[in-house]
């Protein structure tokens, strides 16, 4: 708890800024978020899509390029040997913090993976450009390495599409975990997988992230897998972080009348209601709505939530949640308090 | 064994039909035709001169027996197909009696050199600046380059010879007008370097359309690999640029560009003819536009079958080649 975050991003904004025949749009896509991760945990992503949670990763990867850009606020990794800026490295400081320390599983493993190039010899690629190291070693290396995975040492001869997609996840997160990094995006590591598969992945990332220490960072729409496997999760709508705990009490109490649709939203064994879905989409970013942006969405909205953006408060236990119900009640709470006593 | 038996056995017997079927039709063609290149051949001969009857005549069956115009269209046939697997083509016609294989014989040499090198440098160039410009395309050279190259293509192939040949020969007479080589040939210093001066105009003319058509090609299968999956994985775990250009996009580029680099390989066995007739290149184009003008039949006959055999053989090589270059070729 008291170590510093191995990741922050403080008041991030990251627009897309795109400028066709003199007019130029703005997509908001990521605006005002802070967030810290800090070491060892496992942290959930979750919204629905278009909220902006892969724009969010590029960010906290340090991966974009234009359109994308940063237009405000930072983010910093610390391996506790000091601060990193993530969104200004160098090309060197890039090659040095990827896969070493900073790693990536990305979504669906079916085109990841080179299909003219052998499993071996991506493997070699992608760990001789952040270790020397002769082709025999890594070969040792991985085969050491699949072998944890149930991946037989074939594989390493193998072509991606001789391998079944359970196979090919399986060597994809290897390959993003070999050099056992410090803080791992999985980015939907389980979309577009079957359930057997599924629960095969997200024990495997479990297993790795408790052996490696390693800090994972999840960004999934599925609340499922997060239920599984985040310890905290943060809820993003329409670019802003709108709710913030441990994965408990998300689940048990989220006070962001947008978390409780998300979470209502989950079939559980025993009621047989047809769910209440939520009407509506999210907002297009490049012209959000004014106040809250999920005030039109909203069933609990008031006249302030149209013109006031409400502000992220920290509730008991470290709970972070952005909504003029909860403001109304502090406020309350703080000015009758004095009263009382 | 199943390789051979699902891969390579079909493709073989394909081979041998396509062959086959070439060879059936350039027997048959100039039979259906109504111009008999016998009388031809007596009008020429007898257009200065009067032969008695009998002369006539047995001119007539000589002509015919060489020709292989002799008995039923069946005989004649079989009697085709025993010449054209000995290698007999026959005499040529407007060179007699030199043989249509021994000419064809000394002009091809000239043709696979020029066509086979510049077709070769114009592939890999344009692969390679191609799949660069594909790759980076926000650099202010890839824009150079594609504009450049985009504005060269659409000229006409025989503008840009004749312009190449106005400036270097006359204006600026740095290069030779006609010609292949210069001395007795041989491994020779001063026969090497005349080849190369030879020929370095009409080989230029060819490579630069050549290269822009690649590099076309090239930079538009660059960028969608540029945004593949796996060239973004790679990316981000940071591989070496130069890595994702070669092994992964271009490697991945490269299966439709090889099946056009052997199919215009293959092309060389019909010549260059505009090409060779403008830098006056003793090669097959030159060759057969002679052949042509002078209704030489057996020459024509024979640079076809040359060119049929030839585009037939290489596409096997491109199908027998892709399990190499396309893994998932090899388990089909």
């Amino acid at each position: 708890m008291d170590q510093p975050p191995i990741l922050e991003a403080r008041d991030l904004k990251a627009y897309y800024i795109t400028e066709a025949f003199g007019v130029r749009r703005t997509v908001k896509a990521v605006d005002g978020v802070s967030l810290a991760i800090r070491p060892g945990e496992i942290y959930g992503i979750a919204g629905e899509s278009g909220c902006g949670k892969s724009t969010l990763l590029k960010m906290l990867l340090g991966e974009f390029e234009p359109p994308l850009t940063p237009v405000e606020g930072s983010v910093t990794y610390d391996f506790g040997e000091g601060q990193h800026d993530a969104l200004d490295m160098s090309e060197g400081e890039v090659t040095a913090t990827r896969w070493s320390r900073v790693s990536y599983v990305p979504q669906g493993s079916m085109h990841v993976l080179n299909p003219v190039r052998r499993i071996g010899d991506t493997f070699h690629d992608f760990i001789s450009t952040h270790q020397p190291m002769s082709r025999r070693q890594t070969n040792e290396r991985v085969a050491a390495y699949l072998a944890e995975f149930g991946l037989r040492e074939g594989v390493l001869r193998a072509f991606p599409h001789q391998l079944s997609g359970g196979m090919r996840q399986r060597v994809t997160i290897a390959l993003a975990t070999i050099l056992s990094p410090k803080l791992i995006f999985a980015d939907e590591p389980t979309t577009a997988l079957d359930v057997v598969v599924q629960r095969g992945v997200i024990q495997l990332l479990k297993r790795i992230q408790r052996d490696h220490g390693s800090t994972l960072v999840l960004i999934t729409h599925d609340m499922g897998v997060q239920a599984n496997l985040a310890d905290r999760i943060a809820v993003l709508y329409a670019g802003k972080l709108v709710e913030e705990a441990d994965t408990r009490t998300i689940f048990k109490a989220p006070r962001h009348p947008y978390t409780q649709h998300l979470i209502g939203s989950l079939p559980t064994l025993e009621d047989k209601v047809a769910r209440v879905s939520l009407p509506g989409r999210p907002p297009a970013l490049d012209d959000p709505p004014s106040g809250c942006r999920f005030h039109p969405r909203c069933p609990y909205a008031m006249e302030v939530c149209k013109t006031i953006v409400p502000p992220l408060v920290t509730l008991e236990g470290g709970h972070r949640a952005a909504c003029h119900l909860i403001t109304g009640e502090t406020d309350h709470a703080a000015a009758t308090s004095p009263a009382l006593a | 064994m199943t390789l051979f038996k699902e891969y390579i056995f079909p493709r073989l017997i394909q081979w041998v039909i396509v062959i086959f079927i070439g060879v059936s039709l350039t027997f048959l063609i100039p039979r259906m035709s109504p111009i008999n290149p016998i009388d031809q051949a007596m009008g020429r001969l007898t257009a200065f001169q009067t032969l008695s009857p009998e002369a006539t005549l047995a001119l007539r069956q000589s002509l015919m027996d060489l020709y292989g115009l002799d008995g039923s269209l069946f005989s004649q046939y079989v009697n085709f197909w025993g010449r054209v697997l000995r290698g007999d083509l026959g005499p040529s016609f407007s060179a007699f009696p030199t043989t249509v294989t021994e000419m064809i014989g000394s002009a091809i040499w000239w043709t696979i050199g020029l066509l086979g090198l510049s077709t070769v440098i114009a592939w890999t160039l344009g692969l390679v600046l191609g799949a660069l410009a594909g790759y980076f395309p926000d650099r202010w050279w890839s824009k150079v380059l594609e504009n450049t190259l985009v504005s060269i293509y659409p000229i006409p192939y025989y503008i840009v010879a004749f312009i190449l040949l106005m400036l270097f020969t006359y204006y600026l007479p740095i290069f030779p007008l006609v010609g292949g080589s210069r001395g007795a040939p041989g491994f020779s210093w001063s026969y090497l370097s005349s080849l190369v001066y030879y020929g370095f105009l009409p080989a230029l003319s060819l490579v630069i359309g050549a290269t822009a058509f690649r590099f076309i090609m090239s930079k538009a299968l660059a960028g969608t690999e540029r945004t593949s999956d796996y060239v973004r994985f790679a990316e981000i775990a940071a591989l070496p640029k130069r890595k994702i250009v070669f092994r992964y996009v271009i490697r991945n580029t490269m299966l439709p560009q090889v099946t056009d680099l052997a199919l215009s390989l293959a092309a060389i066995f019909e010549g260059a003819l505009i090409t060779e007739v403008v830098f006056g290149y003793p090669g097959l184009g030159y060759l057969l536009l002679n052949a042509i003008n002078a209704s030489d039949y057996n020459m024509i006959m024979g640079i076809t079958l040359l060119s049929i055999v030839g585009i037939a053989t290489a596409s096997l090589l491109i199908d027998l080649c892709y399990p190499l270059i396309d893994p998932r070729v090899r388990y089909r």
